[in-house]
């Protein structure tokens, strides 16, 4: 479980007049489930990379626990993602080719850590997320089953956090509502940190917070009960 | 990591299929060419090995050994008989052993020597034994033609128009055990036959056969002095696309003496051989020569380099030829390296296309937290792969097309080319395996700088 503190972020890329996040404090609990919202071009997107470490910025700090992740070297924040973070995207990013445990079980394998036991956790998740069948292979699924593939990926090395970027907008009605609750349900007994970025506002009432981004700074920043009222 | 890399490939099967077959024709071509010139050089040393010395009379110094070694139909000019004498005399010579050639049956070139050189050049026979009379032939190993079969010689050969000698049949008596030569296509006759049918070398013999009881019905050639001899040129050079002067007196004389075919000589069949040439022997397109030591070989090329004869060593003159096939096959070689290098640039700027295409997969891959080493892992060993599994088939279809080339030639000229790898090979093996591994890393290293955000945002 991990929490995240941003102090004084401001991102701009070559071209552009202004700066395309700014974020001068921000503080995420360890274990809170945070939905980010706003419209095209808001800083949804640059938020995600930035505090996955995805992206990297010059000016300012990012810190998960205490470790500014601004300040690692690529690789660096290529294995503190890999150990730290799950990635659930819109996409889903599955290989083709190889079966449902295969995906879940590859980001593992290329960092060299999967073991037995991390073989039978993958088995065990594509259970959870009511897949029967782990040898199924990625094009024979639905984008339902698809989505709950990656989510199990997600949670395979029990990530202190769980960023999911837009994790039900490719699927019909009833598939996403299933997808969103299974999401809360896997993050939750994983005891994970959940930043969800989404415009399904049936996900987005399930989350105890709410952040809204507009022209890449925070225009309100709203807990699950001050919504209600 | 080898699950996903398989997977990939089987992805996108169609263009991996057409990687591989690219690299391995384009490689293929040039281990041909490689393969192939080898064989060549080798093959044609080797069946030029038993001929130490080649003597003719003057002319072209390969056509000479390729006319004597390898048995190649062309006209060649007339050395004098009384070389063969003196040679024979010659303490510095083991041996030396006359060929007289021109006829052909079935697709097979008649020539016609001696026991001696028969004796001197084989390991022997796989049937039947050496010719002891005028009327037998011996078989070289790669015809295709029973013991005791006839063989009714035919003047040149049936593609130029020759007309089959009337009357004149060999038997065969023996096969010759293989040499991986030109000579195992050959049919070997007694050359004094050869003389005999076309009307020559009677007059030498005469006084033998008469002692013998032998009277040939072609005693009405006049065969004296000078007048003799000429006619024998002219003669052999109509007749016979290899026994002539050259190619300009074929002509000549064969409009001359095309209708002297039917009264020209024929053989006795029972006739014992003879092989001991007196200085009136007629005149001969080529003399195979042994000498009895390396310095005694050099002493007789120089001493029959002068007046009217022409000695060659036969690997000399095929060293030289090497070196115009050595031109060729730089310039063969050249054009297989562009065509390499050719495939090789469109290999990368395929890749590397596949790569921008596969950004995605790759930010993905990163951003899942596969360490930046095992992107670059998996871009490279994809396209490597798929290169050296088309340089070991490139290298396969290689040796198979030239064993295919070397039989097809083997077939035609009887030469044996040895079709092999080498150690040379190997290496080029290797150096192609390490090429590919260096262009595959263009493509991986793309892979691995690229930022996983903008990889994900394209």
């Amino acid at each position: 479980m991990l929490s995240l503190s941003v102090e004084n972020l401001s991102v701009s890329f070559p071209g552009l007049d202004a700066p395309v996040l700014v974020i001068d404090d921000l503080k995420i609990a360890a274990g809170e489930h945070v939905a980010v919202t706003g419209g095209s071009g808001s800083g949804k997107s640059t938020f995600i990379n930035m505090v996955t470490g995805l992206d990297r910025t010059a000016s300012g700090n990012i810190f998960w626990n205490g470790q500014d992740i601004a300040r690692l070297s690529e690789g660096a924040r290529d294995r503190w993602r890999a150990e730290h973070v799950g990635l659930v995207m819109q996409d889903f990013h599955l290989f083709q080719g190889l079966s449902a445990v295969d995906n879940v079980l590859l980001p593992a394998r290329l960092s060299r850590v999967a073991d037995r036991a991390m073989t039978d956790r993958a088995h065990e998740l594509l259970s959870s997320v009511g897949l029967s069948r782990p040898n199924q292979k990625i094009d024979t699924m639905s984008r339902g089953e698809m989505q709950r593939v990656a989510i199990a990926r997600a949670l395979l090395r029990r990530p202190g956090v769980v960023v999911a970027d837009e994790p039900t907008a490719s699927l019909d009605g009833a598939s996403g509502e299933a997808v969103g609750k299974l999401l809360l349900e896997m993050a939750a007994s994983a005891g994970s940190t959940l930043i969800v970025v989404s415009h399904d506002q049936t996900l987005i009432d399930r989350l105890d917070r709410r952040l809204t981004l507009a022209a890449g700074r925070i225009k309100t920043d709203t807990k699950a009960g001050e919504r209600a009222q | 990591m080898i699950r996903f890399i398989l997977a990939d490939i089987k992805r996108m099967w169609a263009g991996a299929i057409v990687v591989v077959l690219l690299v391995a024709l384009a490689t293929a071509l040039g281990v041909t060419v490689t393969l192939q010139e080898r064989a060549l050089r080798l093959g044609s040393a080797r069946a030029a090995d038993k001929f130490d010395l080649v003597v003719g009379a003057p002319g072209s110094e390969t056509q000479l050994v390729l006319s004597s070694v390898f048995l190649q139909a062309a006209p060649l000019p007339l050395v004098s008989g009384d070389v063969l004498a003196k040679l024979a005399a010659d303490p510095r010579v083991a041996w030396a052993a006359p060929i007289g050639f021109g006829d052909s049956f079935a697709g097979y070139p008649l020539v016609g020597t001696t026991r001696a050189l028969i004796s001197n050049t084989t390991t022997g026979f796989t049937e039947g034994r050496m010719f002891e009379k005028e009327g037998e032939a011996i078989l070289g190993a790669a015809v295709n033609l029973p013991l005791g079969a006839e063989i009714k010689p035919m003047h040149g050969t049936a593609a130029s128009g020759g007309e089959t000698h009337a009357g004149v049949v060999y038997h065969v008596a023996g096969r010759l055990k293989p040499t991986g030569t030109p000579w195992d296509r050959a049919i070997l006759v007694p050359l004094q036959a050869v003389w005999h049918v076309h009307g020559l070398g009677h007059a030498h013999e005469e006084g033998e056969h008469e002692e013998a009881g032998h009277d040939h019905a072609d005693g009405d050639h006049d065969h004296d002095g000078e007048a003799q001899h000429a006619g024998e040129a002219a003669h052999a050079a109509e007749v016979a696309p290899a026994t002539g002067e050259t190619a300009a007196n074929s002509a000549t004389h064969a409009e001359e003496h095309h209708d002297d075919h039917d009264h020209h000589g024929t053989i006795d069949a029972d006739a014992p051989i003879m092989e001991d040439y007196g200085t009136d022997a007629p005149g001969l397109p080529a003399i195979l020569v042994k000498p009895k030591t390396i310095a005694d070989a050099y002493r007789l090329r120089q001493a029959y380099r002068t007046g009217g004869t022409l000695a060659v060593f036969p690997g000399e003159v095929l060293t030289s030829l090497y070196s115009t096939l050595g031109d060729a096959k730089f310039v063969l070689s050249a054009v297989a390296a562009g065509s390499q290098a050719l495939v090789a640039a469109a290999l990368v700027l395929v890749t590397v296309t596949h790569v921008a295409q596969r950004r995605r997969q790759i930010g993905a891959l990163r951003a899942f937290g596969a360490p930046r080493l095992s992107v670059f892992t998996i871009a490279w060993a994809e396209l490597f792969l798929m290169v050296a599994l088309g340089i070991c088939l490139g290298f396969l279809i290689g040796l198979a097309a030239a064993r295919l080339i070397a039989d097809a030639f083997t077939g035609q000229s009887g030469i044996v080319l040895p079709v092999e790898f080498t150690g040379q090979d190997v290496r080029s093996f290797l150096g192609l395996l390490i090429v590919a591994a260096i262009l595959a890393a263009v493509p991986a290293l793309l892979a691995y700088r690229q930022s996983p955000a903008k990889a994900l945002r394209s």
